[in-house]
């Protein structure tokens, strides 16, 4: 089942990643997007507001029986019908119950991911109801047959050719691709409909405890028709729309609009509160609320904050998966990074078993997300009991329980592929093509090599120039600083010393863990987090320094919540934690001011995902960099992931990272820059490897690397 | 007046037209001009101090004041009034309880507001009080934020204007009609 299962998903990203027109399209959306929300949220406190509708949207959460309660009393006192539905086939029994008592025969809908959710539109034409989709979006991706590919631009994936199309069909003659003349047949076409229609249904994005009303938020006004020209109006809403108070629905409504499409406020919000009176016979105003899988998902330690989802759709927007290939496959019902959780909670881990594994973990979701959701983390989660269920694939599974956990074991592994690459380097250090079936990974980068010596073997040669250190710090390597650029290391050494710091580096250290963590395995994860908090502290350093952000993130971090449990570790996580800083961030607050030099050069700064999003460090480098006679010129989104991902873009997913890649190779090239500056290992691999493939000149450095150059130059010049 | 010009500024940005009548013959003759075809004019307070349907009958203006449902297919235009405005978003909130409103506002091409500036507040936040306050008054109800025209960017993310509502939203500022934002 899983077999074929992963084989159908590799299909529809290799269909995906063929749709060039989409990825166009997302792209140019995802950029546009980012400015106009910028412009949108210039007055506001953006961390403070979404700090708050964390707050309110958990204490629903917590209390949800009784603002339940609370909202079915009142809106049932304002004149409305309201049930609770358990679940997708409760909900669908209810309506077309209420169908059939009505003698239904057309209901029109305004947009409403949670009748997406329960297949609603199917159960209505099964009783015989044709549900007429009236979304602009929704109605075109109804006469496609197909299925939104975003929670709010349902159409985003389809072009003015494709609509003239459809709508030709309808209209029974050639409509010209004319955007404004689509929009005008759309309004032609329906406005009919909502008079004749027996039903209408809608979503709805708050109701309100307080009042017992509902709010609809929308831009085309086809909601407020589905409202007020049919005798029924069904509203199906989940649990997770509630809000205690109307001023907690503002404080959504401050960024609800902003997040999702990056206005102020859409065109039309509506406070519908019971059944409002109507020409002829009584109104009748029928609410579904809906469960299926929601109060699961506020009981589950580790994901509830998903349920603090607005439905903006902005962690799509932003996320460079998404971009590549599109809601279709990096979705479900639900979609992007917010659809991986919802698609596990409310349509079941099977659906999600492939979606967890897209993620690249970039964070870009985590730090847009205007309901605080830490998304990336909810999604390891989620890997983590797939993997529990379906195990890790025998290869992953035998590589992190029998090597990574043995230190001894993984580095003599590390030192003979030293040995053996060797007929496959060129002579630079870089791998550029692999025999047989690897030869796919080397097809658009190369590969950096094995040093021949690891940092822990070149470390003893260092000679130490300080005497009387002011600091001690231990360095914590990480693998790739350790046995693929060592140099890294050095020029930490280098640079330190020049501050009077002096530098060790543990012997004892191994992997963080990391890369265990993310495929799932946490049990390899926590032996290896003893191991390095042991050896780390076992001299009892000033500070820890890293020189990979997901090592620091690591040890700041998921060592402190992996050995929260274990008695004898969970001080020293903290304390460890505690000591640990990035490099750049420690190098900036110790490094005196340098004698001005001539301008070396041009350089563009790479915002590495973990360092940026994970551990809030982005000044510091570029100032690093200044300092050192740099000139910075930025590219565009510098903050986008380069593709990297760790095993992701060597195993999982390499042809998603591939497209990831050569966006930021060309952002880079637009900068104009002679040098990339970056401050994590896997960036430095992956933008070196696609630079060189390619055959461009730029040079690609770690900060470390360029300061440390820079402190030998001014050194030979006094 | 800070808070009138950045209700104007708003309600521009979100493609409204926003107008300043000096007097009720302004108003009438402002709507005269761009009605282009029937009104649709539900009962308001505004309208009724105003003598409106009069006014714009006189003016040979072809004014339903009934039965909407059926005559929406030929009307070209909407009247209502409004409860108060939210400055930040530049927004015109209208209790559409009463049928008449609501089909005024969402059938016909364009919109027409009356609003009185000293009934607009700060932002959505200063709108609780007399929201909690309408909530109570009346059960059932239906209130509606209007911000700019209907609008989409479904297709191709095109921003298009006019899709099932009005494609013109103009919001008629005159003094003195009103101040309670209880009323339209």
């Amino acid at each position: 089942m899983s077999r074929q299962r992963s084989r159908d998903y590799r299909a529809r990203i290799d269909a995906a990643l063929n749709a060039t027109r989409q990825q166009d399209a997302l792209h140019r959306f995802g950029d546009a997007y980012l400015e106009a929300r910028q412009l949108a949220l210039a007055d506001l406190d953006f961390e403070a507001l979404r700090e708050s509708i964390a707050e309110l949207k958990d204490e629903v959460g917590r209390h949800r029986q009784q603002y339940i309660e609370q909202f079915m009393e009142l809106a049932q006192k304002a004149g409305a019908h309201v049930v609770r539905a358990a679940d997708a086939s409760a909900a669908n029994d209810y309506i077309v119950q209420l169908a059939r008592r009505r003698g239904a025969k057309l209901a029109v809908k305004s947009k409403s991911m949670a009748s997406e959710e329960v297949g609603l539109n199917q159960a209505l034409r099964a009783a015989g109801v044709e549900a007429l989709e009236t979304d602009l979006g929704e109605w075109i991706v109804q006469l496609a047959g197909q299925r939104p590919s975003h929670m709010v631009m349902p159409a985003i994936h389809m072009f003015r050719d494709e609509v003239a199309a459809l709508f030709g069909q309808v209209t029974g003659q050639a409509e010209p691709a004319d955007i404004e003349h689509l929009v005008a047949v759309a309004r032609q076409q329906l406005r009919d409909k909502f008079l004749q229609a027996d039903m209408g249904i809608s979503g709805a994005n708050l109701a309100v405890a307080e009042t017992g009303a509902l709010a609809l938020v929308t831009n085309e006004g086809n909601a407020r028709l589905v409202a007020t020209l049919p005798p029924v109006h069904v509203v199906l809403v989940g649990i997770d729309k509630l809000v205690p108070t109307l001023e907690d629905a503002m404080r959504v409504l401050q960024l609800l609009p902003r997040s999702a499409t990056a206005q102020a406020l859409t065109s039309y919000v509506s406070w519908i509160r019971g059944p409002v009176p109507q020409e002829g016979e009584a109104k009748e105003l029928h609410i579904v609320l809906l469960d299926n899988g929601r109060s699961a998902l506020a009981e589950s330690p580790d994901c509830k904050d998903a349920l603090r989802c607005l439905r903006c759709g902005a962690c799509a927007n932003v996320c460079p998966v998404y971009q590549t290939i599109g809601g279709h496959v990096f979705g479900h019902t639900y979609v992007g990074a917010i659809g991986v959780v919802l698609t596990a909670f409310l349509e079941g881990l099977e659906p999600a078993a492939e979606l967890v594994k897209a993620c690249i973990g970039c964070r870009a979701c985590a730090a847009i997300c205007p309901a605080k959701i830490d998304l990336e983390e909810i999604i390891l989660q989620l890997r983590r009991r797939i993997g529990d269920q379906e195990g890790l694939g025998l290869g992953k599974s035998l590589v992190f329980r029998r090597v990574l956990r043995n230190r001894r074991l993984f580095h003599a592994l590390l030192r003979s592929a030293a040995h053996l690459q060797k007929p496959i380097t060129d002579g630079r250090g870089s791998i550029r093509h692999l025999p047989l079936h690897f030869s796919s990974l080397t097809e658009w980068r190369t590969l950096p090599a094995v040093a021949e010596k690891p940092l822990r073997d070149l470390m003893p040669d260092v000679e130490d120039q300080v005497r009387e250190p002011r600091l001690r710090v231990a360095l914590f390597a990480g693998c790739a600083t350790d046995f693929v650029h060592p140099r890294i290391g050095l020029s930490l050494v280098t640079i330190l010393n020049r501050c009077n710091i002096a530098v060790t580096m543990p012997q004892g250290q191994s992997c963080c863990g990391i890369p265990a963590l993310y495929s799932g395995d946490r049990q390899t994860a926590i032996e290896l987090a003893r191991q390095n908090v042991r050896e780390l502290l076992a001299d009892n350093p000033d500070a820890v320094i890293t020189t990979c952000p997901t090592c620091t993130a690591a040890l700041r971090q998921h060592f402190v919540e992996l050995l929260q449990d274990d008695a004898d570790y969970a001080e020293s996580a903290r304390r460890l934690a505690a000591l640990t800083y990035d490099a750049a961030v420690f190098t900036a607050e110790q490094l005196p001011d340098l004698p001005e030099a001539n301008s070396r050069g041009t350089v563009t700064y790479h915002d590495s995902c973990h360092l940026k999003r994970g551990c809030g460090v982005w000044q510091e480098p570029r100032q690093l960099l200044v300092k050192a006679g740099w000139e910075l010129q930025e590219m565009d989104r510098a903050d986008r992931c380069c593709g990297f991902g760790g095993s992701y873009s060597f195993a999982s997913h390499p042809e998603i990272s591939r497209e990831i890649t050569k966006d930021k190779v060309n952002s880079i090239l637009r900068s104009g820059a002679d040098v990339v500056a970056v401050d994590c290992t896997g960036c430095l691999i992956m933008l070196r490897g696609a630079l060189e493939k390619r055959g461009l000149t730029q040079r690609v450095a770690h900060t470390l690397e360029l300061i440390s150059e820079a402190l030998d130059d001014a050194g030979e010049d006094t | 007046m800070e808070i009138l010009e950045c209700f104007i500024a708003a309600a521009g940005r979100a493609g409204a037209r926003v107008v300043r009548c000096l007097d009720r013959t302004a108003l009438v003759d402002y709507i005269v001009r761009h009605a282009d075809g029937p009104i649709l004019l539900p009962p308001f307070a505004s309208s009724r101090r105003l003598l409106l349907a009069e006014s714009l009958r006189e003016c040979g203006c072809e004014v339903l004041t009934e039965h909407f449902r059926a005559g929406a297919a030929q009307a070209s235009a909407g009247v209502t009034g409004a409860n108060f405005a939210l400055a930040d978003t530049g927004t015109v909130v209208l209790d559409s309880t009463d049928e008449a409103l609501r089909l005024a506002s969402t059938l016909p091409n364009r919109h027409f507001v009356i609003l009185d500036p000293r009934k607009i507040l700060a932002d959505g936040l200063a709108a609780v009080g007399p929201l909690r306050v309408l909530h109570r008054r009346q059960s059932p109800d239906f209130i509606a934020f209007i911000t700019g025209p209907s609008r989409t960017a479904d297709i191709e993310r095109v921003l298009t204007i006019g899709v099932h509502g009005p494609a013109e939203l103009h919001i008629l500022l005159l003094e003195g009609i009103s101040d309670d934002p209880l009323e339209s």
